[in-house]
This record gives C-alpha cells, structure tokens and sequence, in this order.
C-alpha cells in the first residue's frame, strides 16, 4: 500500500516540476503508460490474498485518476505559456513589402470597350463586327453619301484599291447589317453595336491621330424618336460618367442621318460645366432603309457613333492621345482596371 | 466663316450681343469656332456644314439669325437682298439665246453665266470702310475692284469675278472643257496645266479663268483697267471640286461653289456690285447685263404632316409653329389639309429634299434643347456578343488571367524583323511615309515594339488585333492573338528566391493553359516548315485538328539582334479566325472517384531522339482507363546514362471508379507501360 503513495507523490511532484509540455508527455508514458510505474501495480494484483484485491485494484486506479487530473491542468498551462512563447518567436514585421504578384492587365481601350460593351449589352444591344480592311461601298455609298463627297478624297482616306480601303467609320458596319436584313438573315425591330478601328489619314498630334476606336450603335423598331435617342445617349453618359450627366443636341451634317445632330455631355461636376462634344447622332435616313427595302413609313431607327479614346481622356485626363497606341507600362498601369 | 459683327448687324437688327448671336448660329448648326476682337470689333468665325453652302455669307447667317429669334427684326438691307436688289433704275437684262450671244455655254457643268459691263473705270482703292471689313475678315484689300467682289461674296455668298475687257480677246466668254495641253498662269503667278475634264473660262481664243476657281493673269484687272466685265456664274458642285483637287488649289470662290451657291442670286449680286460701286463717288458707270439661264428647275413640292414632324422628333410642333418657321427660312408653305403642309424649298437649298429634311428645319428652329429624353419601347432584344466574337472576349480574358498585359498597337507601321514572312504584306496606296506604308501581318511586331519601348526585361505581354495581307490575289484579314514572355515571370523581391529566366516551356505551359480553357484540344507538334522568325530547334507549331492554328518558340538570335530584342525572348501567335474551327463549346463532365488513388513512378533510360510526345502517347495508351493522369518529374543526363540518352521519371496516377485499386492491378498497369515503352527503346531504371 505504501508503494502506490509514495509512488504518486514522486509522480505528483514530478508533474508539477515539469518545466515543458514534452516533458509531460514523457510523465505521462513513465506513470500511467501501459506498462507506466503506477499501470504496473496492478500486475501484483494478483499475489494478493483476494479480500485485498478489490480494493487494491481501486486504489490504484484512483491514484491514475489524480495523476491524469493534475497532468492535464498542467498541461493546459504550459501549452498557454508555450503557444505564447511560439508567438514571440514567430514574430515578423508586416510592414515589409509584400512579394510582387503577377497579374495581367487589360489596356486602357480595352477597359473603356468593355464597359461601352457593359451598358449596350445591357440595353439590348447586339453586338457584331466589320473588318478594317472595308468595302467602298459599305464604308460610304451604302451610307447615302453622294459620289465624290469630300471624305472619299484619297487625303481623307487610306486606300488598299478602288473598292478596298480602311474603314474611316464604325458606321461601316450599318449597310452590312441592312444587307441582311434585306435578305432576310436578320430582321426587325433590331439593336446593334459595334466597336471597332478606324483609319483616316490625318496629321497627328495631342488630339489627332490617323488610327482610332469607335462605336456606332444604331436600332430601328415601329416610332423610333429623336426623344429615344436622346434618352438613350442619356442614359448611356450617365453610365460612363456619374448620375448628374446632362446630354445636349446641336444640328449637324451627316449623310446617313436626317435629323443629323452631333452630341454633346455636361455636368456641373465635370468638365469645367463646359459642354463636351461626344459624336454625332440622328435618325437613319429614310434614303437608307428604303434603299434596303425597308419601310421607312413604318419604321424608322436612329443611330449614333462615339469615340472609344474620348472616354478615358475625359473620364481620366489623358491629355495625349499618342499614349494610347504606344504602350509604355508606365502609362498603361495606372489604369488598374 | 470668317465676318466682322457689325456686317450682321448690316442685315439684323437685334440685341443679341456677338457672343450670344454666336451660341445662337450654334444651335442653330453653325458653329462659333472663334470669336476675337479685332480693331475693337468682334469678329466671328463660323463654321459651315458641308450642305449648307447658303451659311457662307452674312445674309444666309442673318436669316438663321432671324429665324432662330424672334425678336430680331430684318434690316432695309436684308429686305432688299431678299428681293434680290431689284430696282427699277437698273439697266436692262438681255436674257439672249445663247448660240449667238458674247457668252457661249458649252458645257452642262455651267448652269448660268451672268455678266455686267462697267465702262470708265477708276480702280483705285477701295473705301475705307470696305478695307477694313475685308481685312477682318481675313481677306486683303487689293484694289476696288477686287474689293468690292470679295465684299459682296462675303455679303451675299455669290463669287464674282472682274475681267479687264479690254485684255479678251474677240470680246466674248466661251464657257468650255480645257483642252488637252492647254495652259493657264493663275492669279497667284503660276502656271497650270489644264486636263479635259476642268471647266475653264474662255476668250475667243484662249483660257482666261478655272471656272469657279481662280482667274488667270491675262485678263486680270489692274490699276490702268477701264473697261470691266463682271462675271456672277453658276457652276456644278462636284465639278468645281473636281477640277480644284486635281490642280491642288482652293480659293473662297471654290470653297463656295463646292458647298453649292444659290443659282437664283447670280443677277442679285451684280446689282449689289453695283450699288456699292455707285456709293464709290466717280467710279464708273454700269453698262449693259447679260445673263445666259435656262431657268430654274421646278422645284419638287414636298409632303409635310405635323403629326410625322411630332413623331420623328419626339416633341410637338404645332401648325402655326411649323408655317412660322419655315417661312422665316424662305420656305413656300401651303395648308393642304388638317395637319399638312406643301412646302417648297428655296433655291438656296438644294439639301432639302424630302419631308425628313423639312421636319430637321422645323426642329432646328424649334431647339433640339426642347426635344425630351425618352427610352425606346418595343421588342425586348438580346444584348452584347455571340458566337467568334463571345469566344474571342474569352480568349482575352484568360490571356490576361495567365498575367499577360495587353497591349494594343498601331496596324499601319513600318516594316520589322518580327514580319510574318510567310504572309504578303499589303498597305494603303499612296503613302510614301515609311512609319505607316504597310499594314501588320503579325502581332508579334507590334509585341517587338512593345518590347523595345519597355526595356526588353521581365515582360509578358499580348497582343489581340487584326493582320493583314494578301493571299491568291485577295486581301485576307483576321484576328490573331500574339504572346511574348521575356525574363522573369516574377519580380525581383527579397522574399523570394531569384526567379528563373523565361524559357520555351514557361510559355508552352501558359500557351497550353489558356489553349485548355478555349480550344477543344490542340496538339504542339515539330514544324513542317521552319518560321524563320524562331530558333530553329526551338519551335512548335500548334495544330486544331489537322490544323495549323499557331506558332510557339524562342525568338531567332539573328532575328533578335536586328530587332533589338533579347535572346531570351519567347514568342507565339494563335490566329484566332483559324482556331475557332476547334473552339471549345462544349463539356461533358466526368463522374469523379470517391476511392483513393494510387501513384507508382516509374524510371527509364531513353535515347533522346524519341519525342516526348511519342513517349506520352505510348504511356497513355498502356495505361488504359485507370491513367487519371501522369507527368514528367525528372530528366537527367550525364553520370551513369550513356551518351545520347536520358532518363526520365514519370509519376502515374491511377484511380478505380466505383472501387479500391489492388496493388497487383497497380503493379500490372506499371509493368505495361514499361513493356511498350521498351518497344521504344526505354530501358526501365531503378
């Protein structure tokens, strides 16, 4: 009987003198393991007289109980004390700089394209494509220009033969579209955009260059107004540029318009209150959609170009529009995406 | 347009100050470019629209003026240019047949020609008054005569022209065709030489001006001059703007003729010549005026309903409005009905010729700022991209997911050694400046300019647009997307260990990624024929099918030289118009074991002639279904692997679905792909 007393209060002593968690995983193996100092005493079981027995067999185990006890609220203090050192330890200096990640990053137009996109889409506006390199014939006779129109000059415009030249408008894409409907592959009502390159052979300089983006949008449905066109652009210059975005109307000349208008955006916020000329607009001639068979008593559609450049230079003040097609990295990142 | 203030005020009596009768031309469609105070005058600079040559003189803006406010109110002046200055003291009009008439019309490219005689000239200077006004509007003063042409063109729009009569020969005018070789000295002292196609005026026997254009030394007027003969003609638009362009000149006259002059106000301005010549005391006296016209068409009445005017403009007009309107602006209206209009366009306005054209002046009047917003009803339409173009956002997209800054670049530039010399160049005719003489047939050049312009260092960088060039005699263009990788995928940092250079498999393993999300399955296969723009052991051609879609390989060290590129520079282009034959549309999904997988690695010496492709392809087929996959995770040559050899290790991946692997189904799987890798030549390791 003594044996098992004296044996717990080494053990007891031992636990509370035990300077780590490590050590007190060794005491635990020691003393109550499976064939641990105080697990032991239970094979002397048997050379007792069997009145002895049971409550040999007890004593044992209730020394194991308070053994396991103890170990464990020491062990929780020691993990406490443990963990905090490992903290100390481990600490760093987290105003370092963080390791550089690699990301790709949309251009600058890309970025403005795909919001155009964004907002079109989200009107119902479909979205296709017409080649630079342009027919004659789409890129101006299908738009009511008449022959020997002043844009058609070779100074004006790039070309690659007679009836190939680089696209000098978005709008290109109109007459390709009318073909179709004419041939029956689309039909009305419609909504269509396109964004794309276009080509005129042009001086440059800081606001000139002979290479830019535009978009062209242009529907046609049963009473379509110039009230529609201007809500619309309304609602798209509130999109790009904030709530308050005023848009305002001034007659000008196109030949694939009539009313031919150009447009122009405000905000007491913006632009120095100033009026800002966007791009041109007005209803599809009626000469257009009768050319493609189209009623022009029934429908009538309008349409109206933009350039792509225009809104990070307004949005942003990108005051040369060379930096756009050069791609310096020191120009192109600061516009995150 | 360029017109001191106070010439408007010649014609409108208003209380508009310049500026605000500038906004208001501006709203009306004619711009205020500019306005500057010149010599204590404000002068405004207007810029007319192309269809609207009646803008291009005082009276045309006067009329915009007054229609646009009403409290304006016309001046004696603009009353008496609306009746075209007739008076009944002028000398009588001989309107004589042409065939024996001084002024002969021989081509159609003249509608009428009128002239007036003034004998007893002084042309000395002109009066102060006159100088001055020319002046600020950007014209020299020369001499009375010419003075006083320039004064009323800006007045009234018409050029005129003096002739000293004395210099034409025969005494008469032959309106004609150049003829092959002939010549003419211009008023600017040089000398042109005339196709058949350029309309001249003419003396008995030789040119004496382009008509509408520019008169010609012989006949010019001069300070001895006596005897004038004033021309006020009408000439063809496109002619005047043919003949023009070819000589590569431009006056004010054929600025006008182009934009088309009013063909009714030919006589009116020979009578204002006149006035203002009578105001010049002791200057000459006019003598007879012929005018050759065959009289104006007639023109074509147009339809107009108010409740089509409500509609297309999308605000109310009302009758009384409409009539107003277009009365102030010189229309003929008529009532024909409830809410309809016959309406005559006036001679100055060719442009209109339907009800659209009508109802743009109703609205233009009107103010466009009263027009509303509103948002068009009607069908709902499905928006934004389908089909090539959805597929090629996608592309875009995980371009930039795999870390490639886009670029986007100039399709007109030079030559470069990055040129795809397996597809003719094409560019625009004419242009002779080298930086824009060809269109791009590869985005790889524009990646090499790219390069150079950020240092050719630790870049990843791509390129999506179109090419160009011309194959079997046509024009092909097509979307292609190029890739470039120089230096280190990372940037420097003193947390990271220095990271590895850019190599050929960095880019095939981002090329393979991006292919993976995008195509349905693309092969990197050895070239059948070499892109001499990559090393030449150093590249793959990518393949949809049988298809050749694209290139991938480390740059040329010639051609990186020349370029000014590094070596270690890694290079591929995709066209994308070819690739999306094999887009990826659609994914059946794979049902996915709960059941542990097993993975024995196998080693083997190879001679290193055999393709990895070839072992890939061997190993897979061995393998069977219960491959979930495999990859390469050592090679190694030299000590102990004799020459030309390499050993590989392969990790196989094998997974049961639907149940636990035995070993000895793994062990069965290891040894048949060793068996038909032996047939290789593999010799297994370890």
């Amino acid at each position: 009987m003594p044996q098992v007393q004296d044996l717990e209060s080494a053990a007891l002593k031992e636990i509370a003198e035990a300077p780590s968690t490590a050590r007190l995983r060794e005491l635990e193996i020691k003393y109550i393991g499976k064939s641990g100092l105080i697990t032991g005493q239970l094979k002397q079981i048997g050379s007792l007289p069997p009145e002895e027995r049971k409550s040999f067999g007890q004593q044992v185990n209730e020394s194991k109980e308070r053994f396991q006890a103890l170990l464990e609220t020491r062990m929780e203090a020691l993990k406490e004390n443990e963990r905090e050192e490992q903290y100390q330890r481990e600490r760093i200096d987290v105003t370092m700089p963080g390791v550089p990640a690699r990301m790709g990053r949309e251009h600058v137009l890309q970025q403005a394209a795909n919001r155009i996109k964004a907002v079109f889409t989200g009107l119902g506006f479909q979205y296709l494509e017409s080649p630079d390199v342009e027919e004659f014939r789409y890129n101006f006779e299908a738009l009511n220009y008449p022959p020997n129109h002043p844009a058609m000059d070779d100074q004006d415009t790039f070309y690659i033969s007679d009836d190939l030249l680089l696209k000098t408008q978005a709008t290109a894409l109109q007459g390709r579209v009318y073909e179709k409907v004419k041939a029956g592959d689309m039909s009305l009502p419609l909504r269509v955009f396109t964004l794309g390159r276009c080509y005129r052979n042009e001086a440059v300089d800081r606001t000139h260059g002979h290479t830019f983006h535009q978009v062209d949008a242009f529907m046609i449905d049963e009473g379509i107004s110039m009230a529609d066109l201007k809500g619309t652009l309304g609602l798209f210059a509130r999109a790009m540029f904030g709530e308050d975005v005023l848009v305002r109307f001034r007659p000008d000349f196109f030949p694939f318009v009539e009313p031919g208008v150009d447009y122009a955006i405000s905000s007491p916020k913006l632009f120095g209150g100033k009026w800002v000329e966007l791009g041109g607009a007005g209803l599809i001639h009626p000469n257009i959609l009768e050319t493609y068979g189209i009623d022009s008593e029934r429908w009538s559609g309008f349409a109206f170009g933009l350039g792509v450049e225009r809104i990070p230079m307004l949005a942003f003040g990108v005051d040369d529009l060379r930096n756009f097609l050069e791609n310096d990295l020191r120009f192109l990142e600061q516009f995150p995406g | 347009m360029k017109f001191p203030y106070s010439m408007l005020l010649d014609f409108v009596e208003t209380s508009l100050s310049a500026e605000q009768a500038g906004d208001l031309l501006t709203m009306a469609g004619f711009e205020l470019e500019g306005i500057e105070n010149v010599n204590g005058e404000p002068v405004l600079d207007i810029k007319v629209m192309s269809n609207r040559g009646d803008g291009l003189s005082v009276f045309g803006l006067a009329r915009e003026v007054l229609a646009k406010d009403s409290t304006a109110k016309p001046t004696e002046l603009y009353l008496n240019a609306c009746r075209r200055f007739h008076s009944e003291s002028a000398p009588e009009i001989s309107n004589t047949n042409p065939t024996t008439s001084s002024v002969q019309i021989q081509t159609s490219d003249c509608t009428r020609y009128a002239y007036r005689r003034y004998y007893n000239v002084q042309n000395g200077l002109s009066p102060s008054r006159i100088q001055e006004r020319l002046s600020k509007a950007g014209m020299r003063p020369i001499s009375l005569l010419v003075d006083l042409t320039n004064y009323v063109m800006l007045e009234l729009g018409q050029p005129l022209h003096a002739f000293d009569f004395d210099k034409l020969e025969g005494g008469k005018i032959v309106v004609r065709k150049a003829a092959q070789g002939e010549k003419i000295t211009t008023l600017d002292g040089q000398e042109r030489e005339l196709s058949p196609h350029m309309m001249m005026i003419c003396d008995a026997v030789r040119p004496v001006a382009i008509a509408g254009v520019m008169g010609g030394a012989d006949a010019e007027v001069s300070p001895e001059t006596n005897s004038v003969l004033l021309e006020s003609a009408h000439f063809v638009n496109t002619s005047v703007r043919k003949t023009r362009t070819a000589l590569g000149m431009s006056s004010e006259a054929s600025y006008r003729f182009e934009r088309s002059v009013d063909p009714g106000g030919v006589v009116a301005a020979l009578e204002r010549f006149s006035q203002l010549l009578a105001e010049v005391p002791g200057s000459a006296s006019p003598g007879e005026t012929v005018d050759v016209y065959a009289g104006a068409a007639t023109p074509r009445p147009i339809r107009l309903r108010i409740a089509r005017s409500d509609l297309l403009l999308g605000m109310p007009i009302s009758e009384e409005e409409a009539l107003s309107y277009l009365t102030r602006l010189g229309f003929r209206a008529s009532r024909t009905g409830q809410g309809e209009f016959e309406v005559v366009a006036p001679s100055w306005r060719p442009d209109v010729l339907r009800e659209e054209d009508v109802i743009e002046e109703l609205g233009r009047v009107h103010g466009y700022e009263r027009i509303p917003e509103a948002l068009p009803r009607g069908s709902t339409t499905l928006g934004g991209p389908a089909g090539y173009e959805s597929w090629k956002d996608k592309v875009r997209e995980n371009a930039v997911r795999l870390g490639f800054n886009q670029t986007i670049s100039q399709t007109l530039r030079d030559l470069s050694p990055l040129d795809n010399p397996r597809l003719a160049r094409i560019g625009p005719r004419g242009i002779n400046d080298p930086e824009m003489m060809w269109l791009r047939n590869s985005t790889l050049s524009s990646l090499a300019d790219a390069s150079r312009r950020n240092g050719g260092k630790n870049l990843q960088l791509f390129e999506m647009g179109q090419i160009f060039g011309h194959h079997d005699g046509n024009v092909v263009e097509a979307t292609s997307i190029g890739f470039l990788f120089q230096g280190s995928i990372q940037a420097e940092s003193w947390n990271s260990k220095p990271p590895g250079g850019s190599t050929f498999f960095n880019l095939k393993g981002l090329i393979g990624e991006l292919a993976y999300r995008t195509l349905d399955g693309v092969q990197f296969q050895v070239p059948d024929y070499l892109d001499s723009r990559l090393h030449p052991t150093r590249q793959a051609e990518l393949l949809g099918g049988q298809d050749s879609i694209g290139i991938l390989g480390q740059i040329d060290p010639d051609v990186a030289e020349r370029a000014g590129m590094p070596e270690d520079t890694m290079l591929a282009e995709i066209n994308l118009f070819r690739a999306y034959d094999h887009a990826l549309t659609n994914v059946q999904v794979r049902p996915i074991s709960k059941n542990p997988a097993v993975r024995p690695d196998i080693a083997f010496l190879i001679d290193k002639s055999v393709p990895f492709a070839k072992i890939s392809e061997t190993l897979s087929s061995a393998a069977g279904d219960l491959l979930e996959k495999s990859w390469l995770f050592d090679v190694y040559e030299g000590k102990g692997v004799p020459d030309g050899q390499h050993s590989l290790a392969i990790a196989l991946q094998l997974r049961k679905l639907g149940g636990n692997l035995t070993d000895e189904e793994a062990t069965q799987v290891r040894e048949r792909v060793l068996q038909a890798l032996a047939g290789l030549g593999a010799t297994p390791r370890g």
